[in-house]
């Protein structure tokens, strides 16, 4: 910011300077100021299905889904630094795995889920294993491909259902545990991977992603860590791909849409890369507005790419970031 | 009168001050230097003067990291350029041979200085071409060669060679004796030195090691945390006793 003999001075409030990672509270204040910001996102995100209607339940069992791969998408992006657009092949091998176990061997939900989830994680991580050793643009172009891949495999086979996929699977009983369901689990892997990053593991996380030559110097294997990192990404989204096959009791090649792997990139844009929160608020705004704007038709995709476009070009840092430093710092006009 | 007055500057960092209240003046067709150790603020000061600081108050601005603030004014030929952008600085003549040389690591050495030529008139393009491969001539037999493949100092040759072909009437060199060898620091310092007496450039050097550059500049600053602490004509500051036991030792 250039001004004339002024300045804005931008200081950090006293309780951040203090509690950093490392919470010595000592007022009440102080407390409320550490707990509000978590407590107003559980207990909104808690307390949006008892205010929702019926459509509009649905939109947020499918906002979660998104919102579980833009966490993902954001940890392996900005905290690992492997750009993977693979989403939906994520979803599309959970999705089948936890439906598939339950139209032929009768699985319950309850069960194939988190089968699905690991099993998916398992076969998504051993897959993509043999692109590790890519960085960049190149890792992410491979990423992108495999979900096309698993649809053409699958219709050239004729298995699973081919085309036209398989209905009548599982649903849950009732829409409480839907949509309580997908919430806990955003919950529980936000607040899971908040905490993973500032790990040990997160720390190498961080520094492959800085400067991958120098953490091999130090005598630490990249790959496998790569691959902790893609396994844990990867059993996110395989989560919500078996939840998603389950929610509609239909599995097809929609599992593997596009829609999967660009949406949650948008969400994480738009909410603030590198925050792990702003991608989740992202796609629970996205998605909710591409549900509103479905009455334009066509058009609906014009305002949603203005909108994606504008907080490129105008606000890239995303909400979140931005709302974090506001609530983080005080600012003071300063003569020089 | 002098080319460029830099007179009460301050840039900010967030909240820290990397350059405070430095007044500063090149003669034209002089070499004036800017000594002091890391962290004294030589570089910033050279990206404010050609305006790089400009960029990377935008790029911090839009990615929410921390605030660059520029005060104070930089006059050029008697105008305030201190809101230019950088390529209508290097227009006016004002060219960074950067620190770390920042050389294209992909194009060949021939291609390099092309690319710096870009501002440049056929024939004077031509004529500083001929002029960078009589004076770094090692640079003659390399011209496939690709620029990242050059040694450290032939990188350094090829940086202050591509700053030349942009014509510069000012030429700010930033660090250029950056891990160089003694003998390669003599080339280069007796490089420095001919290319202000024979085109007449006028020459800004910053430079955290001393010694070797003090005896051909014109005149010089010290700087120590952001502040300018001493400044003198070359003889002036090497008689100093303080700059004597920093530089030399004694």
């Amino acid at each position: 910011m250039l001004t004339g003999d002024r300045r804005k001075k931008r200081l950090d409030r006293s309780i951040k300077v203090r509690t950093e990672g490392l919470y010595a509270v000592s007022s009440w204040g102080e407390m409320v100021y550490l707990i509000a910001p978590r407590f107003v996102l559980i207990v909104g995100l808690f307390t949006l299905p008892l205010v929702l209607d019926m459509y509009w339940q649905r939109v947020l069992c499918s906002a979660g889904i998104y919102a579980l791969l833009a966490l993902g998408f954001d940890f392996l992006a900005e905290f690992v630094g492997l750009v993977c657009l693979g989403g939906a092949f994520f979803v599309g091998v959970g999705g089948y795995i936890s439906g598939l176990l339950n139209a032929y061997y009768g699985w319950p939900p309850l069960l194939s889920i988190p089968v699905a989830s690991v099993a998916g994680a398992v076969i998504s991580t051993l897959i993509l294993l043999p692109c590790l050793r890519l960085r960049g643009i190149y890792f992410a172009i491979v990423s992108f491909m495999f979900p096309l891949f698993a649809v053409y495999i699958i219709v050239a086979l004729g298995v699973f259902g081919s085309t036209e996929g398989i209905s009548a699977l599982a649903t849950f009983p009732n829409i409480w545990i839907e949509q309580y369901l997908i919430l806990v689990a955003v919950i529980l892997s936000l607040f899971g991977i908040r905490r993973l990053v500032s790990e040990d593991i997160g720390v190498i996380f961080q520094g492959i992603k800085d400067n991958d030559q120098a953490v091999k110097a130090s005598g630490i294997n990249i790959t496998a860590y790569r691959t902790k990192a893609v396994f844990i990404t990867a059993l996110i989204g395989c989560f919500g791909g078996a939840y998603l096959s389950h929610l509609y009791g239909w599995l097809g090649l929609s599992l593997f849409a596009m829609d999967f792997s660009i949406m949650p990139i948008a969400a994480a844009v738009m909410g603030g890369m590198g925050s792990l929160v702003g991608p989740v608020l992202g796609a629970f705004i996205l998605t909710p507005l591409s549900e509103a704007l479905r009455g334009f038709g066509q058009l609906r995709v014009v305002l949603y790419s203005l909108i994606l476009i504008g907080f490129i070009v105008y606000k890239p840092e995303g909400l979140m970031n931005y709302l974090q430093r506001k609530y983080h710092q005080f600012e003071l006009w300063e003569k020089v | 009168m002098s080319m460029l007055e830099v007179s009460s500057l301050m840039v900010f960092y967030e909240n820290a001050l990397a350059i405070n209240n430095v007044d500063l003046r090149c003669q034209k067709g002089e070499i004036t230097g800017v000594f002091g150790a890391n962290s004294a603020g030589k570089s910033t000061l050279m990206y404010t003067i050609s305006g790089i600081i400009l960029d990377i108050e935008k790029k911090e601005r839009m990615r929410g990291g921390e605030r660059v603030t520029v005060l104070g004014s930089i006059y050029y030929e008697g105008a305030d350029i201190i809101f230019m952008e950088t390529s209508d600085r290097a227009k006016k003549g004002i060219i960074l041979c950067p620190e770390r040389r920042r050389i294209f690591p992909e194009s060949s050495v021939l291609e390099n200085l092309k690319i710096g030529g870009i501002l440049a008139t056929r024939a004077q393009a031509k004529k500083t071409l001929d002029y960078v491969f009589t004076m770094f001539s090692p640079l003659k037999g390399l011209k496939k060669r690709e620029g990242g493949f050059l040694s450290g100092g032939e990188q350094q040759m090829l940086a202050i060679g591509r700053a030349l072909m942009a014509q510069p009437k000012l030429l700010l060199l930033d660090e250029p004796l950056l891990g160089l060898s003694p003998m390669m620091e003599e080339i280069l310092v007796r490089a420095i030195e001919d290319i202000n007496e024979t085109t007449g450039i006028t020459i800004l050097i910053s430079e955290q090691y001393a010694r070797p550059i003090l005896p051909i500049i014109h005149h010089g600053y010290v700087l120590e945390n952001g502040v300018s602490v001493l400044e003198g004509t070359s003889q002036e500051l090497m008689d100093n006793p303080d700059v004597k036991s920093a530089y030399f030792g004694i």
